[in-house]
């Protein structure tokens, strides 16, 4: 399905990436809530630096874990480097496959199928009809949800979403994968499996990007951390150093809540 | 699968490089005909009472409007109640493929915000559930006039013309309105009057033919009416098409289709951080 990266070749280049944008005070971006704007003077929007001239090579063979508070711009740069958010300056280079941040977008039609919802999120994201049914069965196997893949998503718990989400990720299989916070639901039979998956797919030689704040998997799965904190690198380097550098900077310690996904 | 190597850089008003935006939604056309499919099954159009209320929603539509007008203006005979049909069912192409597309961006945040495809699929695949809607209604149409004992013709076949007009106008609208929608949000409450407004101004309850010269703007600020008034023609009264009129529809559809169509490719962009 894809071409053999050698490993240490450069997966992903990201250099001086800022991304900027606006969110609106007012919930509403209404013609009346603009009009009423207009007559006060009053600006309705609110300037967000979701990421400051953040550089990061990632190279094929690598596992990087990315940490960081609530808001650092973590998924922003998933989605800056699967192509889904363009930067504001700055420029990203990926060179192969991404895999498009499909974990978070399985579900986004809760009316469908567990089915439906992996297909046409595949399908969205440029992979062919055969290619997924030739990995649904796996999907679904991986997932564990039985009968219900074919029971619309409105009737999931959040478990099975996660669940769910996670298979699609980790079984269709691009050069650069990227697992944005799949791990931190599911009881922890499926954490333990979803553990021992990751791991798996480290072997092969791809670039493997984990958002989590499940420190203990950062710790036991990377083999290279970045440090993201409001928009900026904070740290970058070896899984103990830059864990141990977050954990102080939370002041939280080394407790056992932190090591396990919460 | 190609190792291309993707390169994302700033953001610049204006249009994608076409001929690749063209190749990825080339690729993506399962996604299309899948996520309609998807549609009708979830609002159950693929059911046997789903296709009947398809179906009977405009004609008793068409029952009621043809009463009115028949204590309005005290006459109506069979061809008005053929012209006032498939007049109805061609509008609910029109505005069906308006008022599902204009929501598809905006309803579908988590889709957008997290996978990377190119996003005027989403208004051709409301288009296309919009056009899945309108077919079972052609036979229904037939069956009519039949009934009516209103003559078949030749002519007959230069509706498939105006189809084809009517699905570029109607997907143009929906494109141009989707993108009016992920700025301003409350245009979907405007809807229903703007389709309540074209339904009257256009040749459905009335005939073009009727409507007299100090009216006859109508003609040429209403897109609408070319639309309908040559698909009467030909599927109504077995015409031959006034070609200056069709002219006219596909200029009115293909211009609403290059405005929205530009509109939305050069703002699609965007959309990641708008919705």
């Amino acid at each position: 399905m894809s071409d053999y990266h050698n490993s240490g070749e450069l997966a992903v280049s990201v250099k001086n990436l800022g991304l900027v944008y606006k969110t609106t005070i007012d919930k509403k971006l209404s013609l009346t809530n603009r009009i009423r704007s207009l007559g006060r003077g009053t600006k309705q929007t609110r300037i967000v630096n979701a990421l400051d001239g953040v550089n990061l090579d990632i190279d094929y063979g690598s596992v990087l874990g990315v940490v960081g508070a609530n808001g650092a711009g973590k998924s922003t740069m998933m989605r800056v480097i699967s192509g889904i958010l363009p930067p504001t300056t700055g420029r990203v280079e990926v060179y192969g496959k991404v895999s498009t941040l499909l974990a978070l977008g399985v579900g986004f039609n809760k009316q469908l199928t567990g089915r439906q919802n992996v297909i046409l999120g595949g399908l969205a994201s440029g992979l062919s009809r055969d290619e997924i049914e030739a990995h649904f069965e796996e999907i679904a196997d991986f997932a564990e949800l039985g009968e219900a893949i074919d029971a619309p998503m409105r009737t999931y718990s959040s478990g099975m979403y996660a669940r769910l989400g996670f298979s699609v990720a980790v079984t269709v299989k691009p050069d650069i994968l990227i697992v944005d916070e799949a791990l931190s639901t599911g009881d922890a039979r499926f954490k333990e499996k979803s553990l021992a998956k990751l791991k798996e797919l480290r072997g092969d030689n791809r670039a493997l990007i984990l958002v989590s704040h499940a420190l203990g998997t950062i710790r036991e799965v990377c083999n290279d951390v970045a440090w993201l904190h409001k928009g900026k690198l904070i740290q970058r380097g070896k899984p103990d150093d830059v864990v141990d550098a977050y954990q102080d900077f939370l002041a939280v310690g080394k407790s056992a809540v932190v090591n396990e996904d919460v | 699968m190609s190792k291309a190597v993707e390169v994302y850089e700033p953001f610049r008003a204006g249009l994608p490089p076409l001929g690749r935006y063209w190749r990825s939604l080339w690729a993506r056309r399962s996604f299309i005909n899948e996520y309609a499919r998807s549609e009708l099954h979830a609002s159950h159009y693929d059911s046997v009472f789903g296709q009947l209320w398809l179906v009977l929603n405009p004609l008793l539509l068409s029952a009621i409007y043809f009463v009115m007008i028949r204590i309005i203006s005290g006459s109506g005979d069979s061809t008005r109640y053929a012209h006032l049909t498939a007049s109805l069912f061609l509008f609910y192409l029109i505005s069906n493929a308006m008022n599902s597309g204009t929501r598809s961006i905006t309803s579908s945040e988590n889709l957008i915000l997290n996978t990377a495809f190119p996003r005027i699929a989403l208004p051709l695949s409301t288009t296309v559930v919009a056009l899945f809607k309108f077919l079972p209604t052609i036979p229904v149409f037939l069956i009519i006039k039949f009934a009516l004992g209103l003559d078949f013709g030749i002519n007959m076949l230069w509706g498939s013309v105006i189809v084809v007009i009517a699905l570029v106008f109607g997907l143009g609208i929906a494109i141009l309105i989707a993108t009016a929608n992920v700025y301003i949000r409350d245009i979907s409450n405007f809807l229903p009057y703007l389709n309540r407004v074209l339904l009257y101004l256009s040749p459905v309850l009335f005939e073009a033919s009727s409507v007299d010269d100090s009216l006859s703007f109508l003609k040429f600020v209403n897109p609408f009416f070319p639309i309908l008034n040559s698909w009467s023609r030909a599927m109504v009264h077995n015409e031959a098409l006034n070609w200056s009129e069709v002219g006219f529809a596909a200029l009115w559809a293909f211009g609403i289709f290059l405005i929205g169509t530009y509109l939305f490719l050069s703002r699609e962009r965007e959309f990641a951080v708008r919705v």
